[in-house]
């Protein structure tokens, strides 16, 4: 569970501040989508979630962040909350630990920082490795993988570590559309027990997968509820922020609220 | 020039890595404390055995391609014009050992086996993690160095001249792999604080090399030589 | 040790092994093996530097496989050392000031690495340097000199070019990056 309470956040140095007074609340059972257009501030969402920013990123926070009970913009909170908050950012290359000379040995990195004994290390890997589809990959060199392959490594690694919160920064940017899907199709077994909270503009194949949608527009929060009530609006389609559908929609002259999924879109022609 | 880890199956190879270390720190300091010039020589003589018995007899290629230059040189200053042979013969064969074992040490010691050695021996995380990180990041930067003059000579960066023109031409070289680099600092930072990496208590070995008690007595026999011709040295 | 100097260090050193194929691109004689600990010591102080130049001297020893650099790593300290305290004092706030402190690091590096070329390789090291001592003692200068003699002829220009390249990068910075560095301010010479 993470909870944002009227919280901003400036970058050193930045005109107008990246969070603009958010409150929200992440819980788990369902996959949280953070969206909005270039600038919005979602990634910034993300980091000050995991307690990143601005303590590497640098700027101000005010307002409170809370994340399963702790507050990570505290060094306490942080050290509480080590390894129970997974985070995987959208360039695979900058994530590489660097220490490893295999992708195995990679997936196993932040589980072995936390010192876990050898043989729930291989069983976590093993695990993560699987269900992210890498088995093949196992001893192969991370520099030598292609860019979706190490974000599917990097992905492995943060499951590996089995945490209560999954922070995902546009996670399928490097994959084709076939692996962007079945990596998105993990996400809501992974909400079954943890907090998911993912932030892509890649809203056509979330949306699937969606159970509640925060929209958001140069760092404040414009709209949030269920994927229909957030992304069918005049608003969110004029802004560019919905999936095709509803912008095909709203090309046919159709009335808002748009239909956001193929199926409700057959449904209202039919009507 | 090859230089670095050779897969193979030799004793070196075999043993924890901590000992072929040993083995190359002991070969250097007796280069220096053993006797003039007959010392050195034997070493020499030594570390050839030992990289043609290690199987890394490859290593020898790139050893005289480092050491040809100092003996030139060296018979050049010392023997030619200084009129010392003894000197140049010295310092080659003592210069020659240490790059000899040096690089079969090299050869027979895996980078990561080496690293999860000292992350097993309770060798604070940072120390493992720089010596792994940088040997990654090199050989990352020096390919980004050239894609970067291919680049600017491409856009018509001349790169000849006048040696104020050529000084004048490092700057946008050397801007864009400076400030390229310094850009990757904040995100492979945030990975590596998401990852633990700065919450290290004691992290798990992944692979922990096998030590075995002869072989831990090997090495503190070869430290003890090591102070033992040191002592020796002083006192003789 | 923070997850940044953990990012910053590796990426350095990649930097002081990497600008030496550039340099060699443009034929002039440098190295330029050390701008990335002048760099650490100018983004983040003392300490860092410091340990930037262990770290590059053992690992340029690794990747060459040339064991006699290792001796030299008490040169690489120094100028880790010397750079933070000219960093410090804001030798970097002027092309002029940037220079002179590159000219004092040469002369310091120099009489560093002096000694330990002379008395441990017999005044012999990789690279041109050594065409300089050959020919200073073939015209009858005493090796000692000599060796002393090609030691500024190259850390002189070498380290100079290294200030003033740092200095480009540290001006050059754009100001959300040298926020993130706060002693840029004071190399500069700004606080």
């Amino acid at each position: 569970m993470i909870r944002f309470d009227g919280v901003s956040f400036t970058y050193t140095g930045a005109a107008r501040p990246a969070l603009d007074s958010i409150s929200a609340t992440f819980g788990p059972g369902v996959v949280h989508l953070v969206t909005g257009p270039l600038g919005a501030g979602c990634s910034t969402l993300l980091l000050a979630a995991a307690g990143l920013a601005p303590h590497i990123t640098g700027g101000r926070l005010s307002g409170i962040v809370s994340a399963l009970g702790n507050v990570p913009s505290s060094a306490d909170g942080r050290r509480a909350l080590a390894g129970r908050i997974g985070l995987l950012l959208p360039t695979p290359w900058t994530q590489l630990s660097g220490m490893a000379s295999t992708v195995a040995d990679e997936v196993a990195f932040g589980p072995a920082n936390h010192g876990w004994p050898r043989t729930r290390i291989a069983d976590a890997v093993s695990r993560a490795m699987d269900r992210v589809g890498i088995v093949h990959l196992e001893t192969r060199q991370p520099e030598t993988l292609s860019g979706g392959e190490l974000q599917r490594v990097i992905l492995a690694g943060v499951m590996a570590m089995d945490p209560e919160v999954y922070l995902l920064d546009e996670p399928a940017l490097e994959l084709d559309p076939a692996g962007a899907e079945a990596l998105y199709r993990l996400l809501p077994e992974l909400a079954r027990e943890a907090t998911v909270v993912v932030a892509s503009t890649d809203v056509d194949r979330l949306l699937e997968v969606t159970g509640r949608v925060w929209l958001l527009r140069e760092g404040r929060c414009v709209a949030h509820g269920s994927p229909d009530a957030v992304l069918g609006t005049e608003d969110a389609v004029a802004a560019r922020c919905s999936g095709t559908t509803a912008e095909i929609a709203r090309s046919a002259g159709l009335p808002p609220p748009f239909p956001v999924t193929v199926e409700a879109a057959i449904g209202r022609l039919r009507r | 020039m090859n230089v670095g880890y050779v897969a193979g199956r030799g004793p070196l190879h075999r043993s924890h890595p901590f000992t072929p270390l040993t083995l190359a720190a002991t070969f250097a300091i007796l280069a220096f404390v053993l006797p003039a010039p007959g010392g050195a020589a034997a070493l020499c003589a030594l570390a050839l055995a030992l990289a043609l018995f290690e199987g890394v007899g490859g290593v020898l290629k790139s050893a005289l391609l480092t050491v040809l230059p100092f003996w030139i040189f060296l018979f050049v200053i010392h023997a030619v014009i200084r009129g010392s042979p003894v000197t140049a013969l010295d310092v080659a064969s003592r210069i020659t050992a240490i790059v000899i074992v040096f690089l079969t040490v090299l050869a027979s010691v895996q980078p990561a086996r080496l690293v999860d050695a000292m992350v097993d021996r309770g060798l604070p995380f940072s120390v493992a993690y720089l010596f792994a990180a940088t040997l990654q990041a090199v050989p990352r930067l020096r390919q980004r160095a050239k894609d970067i003059l291919d680049a600017q000579r491409c856009r018509g960066l001349a790169v000849r001249g006048s040696p104020w023109r050529r000084a004048r031409a490092l700057v946008p070289l050397a801007m864009p792999l400076i400030l390229g680099a310094l850009a990757e600092v904040d995100e492979r930072s945030l990975a590596l604080e998401a990852r633990g990496a700065a919450y290290v208590v004691r992290r798990t070995p992944l692979h922990p090399p096998a030590d075995a008690g002869r072989e831990k007595m090997l090495r503190w026999g070869m430290l003890l030589l090591a102070v033992g011709s040191i002592v020796v040295k002083i006192a003789v | 040790m923070t997850p940044r100097l953990l990012a910053l260090i590796p990426l350095a050193v990649g930097i002081n092994l990497a600008l030496g194929q550039l340099a060699a691109a443009t034929a002039l004689p440098l190295f330029l093996d050390t701008v990335g600990t002048v760099l650490v010591a100018c983004l983040t102080g003392l300490v860092p530097a410091v340990i930037t130049g262990a770290v590059s001297q053992v690992v340029m020893t690794v990747v060459s496989g040339n064991a006699t650099w290792l001796a030299f790593l008490p040169v690489q300290l120094a100028i880790a050392a010397y750079a933070a305290l000219a960093a410090r004092y804001g030798m970097f706030g002027s092309t002029t000031r940037a220079a002179l402190a590159g000219l004092g690091l040469g002369l310091a590096a120099a009489t560093l690495s002096w000694p330990i070329s002379y008395l441990a390789f017999g005044g012999v090291t990789a690279g041109g340097v050594t065409v300089v001592t050959t020919v200073l003692t073939g015209m009858g200068v005493p090796l000692k000199w000599a060796v002393y003699a090609a030691s500024l002829s190259n850390d002189l220009l070498d380290k100079t070019v290294t200030f003033l390249l740092v200095r480009a990068v540290l001006a050059g910075l754009p100001r959300r990056a040298a926020a993130r560095f706060p002693p840029v301010e004071r190399a500069l010479g700004r606080t």
